[in-house]
């Protein structure tokens, strides 16, 4: 294993389009990803995951220090680190087709190449008849595994997910769980798979997934803990494992007094 | 969610019902008018039947409708030539949305038909002055709806297609001008709808001057004046106001209709 990326005493400041003061998302993040690792980043809300993600997606920059890819500073987006994002973010006026060759397209692909990629992934995430709908005529479900496409497209070596089941139902979010770890190579051998950042709010799916889990804190953000995950692979056999329920116990004890006070502070 | 108050009628009474009610009123009208001696200010309705019998099978009008509509299309098209780019300026840039905002502000507030009597004086009254307040009318709608346009789109797209791999020239193209369309449409139509109310205020104002000079043709408006003052025949002004509700639908029908097949993605 060896690191895929670096953040190197990351911090993240902006100013609050609503009050106009500094918020400080993130404070000296200083962590390393494994190439051929999931990761889930876990923690109460305001603990600047999005922000995180979105640093290594190159959407925004750091404030001090620096965030690095394959040993390269990350200065913008790039088609090597796919996102996939919290609420789809299609193209509404691309068919299901049309959204999954984006990426190729938008990179110069021959059209016979990314036309028959497309095909593939469309397959691979069980959307093969749908290629023609628009977004709008899918389900959440659907749209999920269309942006999966998409993002699969450009053959990532990285994986970005912002929350990517949190706007689905718990029977849809169950199967697009199993579904992501066939696609990212859950049987495989861990040389063979992509890197995944996977944010979530879920406890219980950042310990089904994952292989490490890093729990933020927050105001500022920061990290708290990193849990492994010692659970074998394949998971989906393991949903009713006891060690799921003690991973998830020492999870959500470490977040459990964090979420309660961002719960009040967002009432307020 | 539907509440049945009763059973569908059979298509039969659906269509017979109401041209009973409209042929009765229509007799119940003719007589009324008859009886009160009121002819010449009242219309008969069998009056306009027969003027729109003489007026359609003599060409007059529908030369009349070219004529406006005519200056309507120009009017349009440089209302759009001039609102389109303002508006997606004003849209992207705040410094110039700070300054232009009031100017542009206090020109709308101004009806266009307002700006006839200064249209008269500098381009006189030969079709350039209805033109000017066509174009005028025009230009507004699709200023707000060019600026709110760029203001609305999602950037999340945005972010997307970059992390897909987009060059900014291919975000321009491929997501900032489609998220626009939607809008600038519906701004289309109201420009076009502003552009035929205003002819025909421009064209009564103006008059009938120009009706018999042969340079340009006389448009509906003017028909109008000279059926007033001239014809006196009100059942005619009647024909001509029915003919232009009649424009009105046809043209809106008309984009609504491209609306849906340019924009099957837009659920609107």
């Amino acid at each position: 294993m060896n690191a895929l990326v670096e953040l190197r005493h990351l911090s993240k400041t902006y100013t609050s389009a609503r009050t106009g003061d500094a918020v400080e998302a993130l404070a000296d993040i200083d962590f390393t990803v494994q190439r051929g690792e999931f990761l889930a980043i876990v923690g109460p809300s305001g603990c600047g995951k999005s922000t995180l993600l979105s640093l290594v997606a190159g959407f925004s920059t750091p404030t001090r220090g620096e965030a690095l890819f394959e040993g390269a500073r990350i200065t913008g987006p790039g088609p090597e680190r796919g996102v996939m994002f919290q609420d789809y973010a299609l193209f509404p006026w691309r068919t299901v087709h049309g959204n999954v060759v984006f990426g190729p397209w938008s990179r110069g692909v021959a059209p016979t190449t990314r036309n028959e990629r497309a095909r593939e992934l469309i397959a691979m995430v069980g959307l093969t008849g749908f290629e023609q709908r628009y977004p709008h005529e899918l389900s959440g479900g659907m749209r999920q595994r269309c942006a999966l496409a998409r993002m699969l497209a450009n053959d990532p070596v990285l994986w970005l997910m912002d929350e990517p089941l949190a706007a689905v139902d718990l029977q849809t979010r169950i199967i697009l769980q199993d579904e992501l770890l066939r696609l990212w190579g859950d049987e495989r051998s861990a040389t063979e798979r992509p890197t995944v950042m996977f944010v979530t709010h879920g406890i219980d799916e950042a310990v089904l997934l994952a292989d490490r889990v890093l729990v933020l804190g927050r105001r500022p953000g920061r990290i708290k803990a990193v849990v492994e995950v010692s659970l074998g692979r394949p998971r989906a056999r393991l949903r009713t494992s006891p060690e799921v329920a003690r991973l998830v116990e020492q999870l959500w004890t470490l977040i459990r007094d964090e979420a309660a006070q961002a719960i009040i502070e967002e009432t307020q | 969610m539907t509440i049945a108050l009763a059973p569908p009628l059979p298509v039969r009474t659906r269509l017979v019902v109401p041209l009973v009610v409209i042929a009765a009123t229509m007799v119940l009208w003719e007589i009324a008018v008859r009886a009160t001696r009121t002819q010449g200010l009242v219309p008969l309705p069998s009056g306009i039947g027969a003027s729109g019998l003489v007026l359609t099978t003599s060409g007059v009008i529908f030369e009349a409708m070219a004529g406006s509509l005519k200056r309507v299309a120009i009017g349009f098209a440089i209302g759009a030539a001039i609102g389109i780019p303002m508006g997606l300026a004003v849209g992207t840039l705040r410094p110039l949305e700070r300054s232009l905002r009031p100017v542009l502000d206090s020109l709308r507030s101004i009806a266009p038909i307002a700006w006839i009597p200064m249209a008269i004086l500098w381009l006189g009254v030969r079709g350039n002055a209805a033109l000017f307040v066509v174009s005028y009318a025009a230009t507004f709608p699709f200023i707000v709806s060019a600026s709110q346009a760029v203001r609305m789109v999602d950037r999340r797209l945005v972010d997307a297609a970059r992390a897909l791999g987009a060059s900014p020239w291919t975000v321009l193209r491929a997501v900032l001008m489609p998220s626009t369309l939607p809008m600038l449409f519906t701004g289309a139509r109201i420009a076009l709808a502003f552009a035929w109310g205003s002819i025909i205020a421009a064209e009564l104002a103006i008059g009938i001057k120009i009706a018999g000079q042969g340079r340009n043709v006389a448009g509906i408006g003017q028909l109008m004046v000279e059926t007033l003052y001239v014809k006196r025949d009100v059942d005619a002004l009647v024909f001509y106001m029915l003919a232009i509700g009649v424009v009105s639908l046809a043209i809106d029908a008309g984009l609504r209709h491209l609306q849906r097949r340019l924009l099957p993605w837009d659920r609107r």
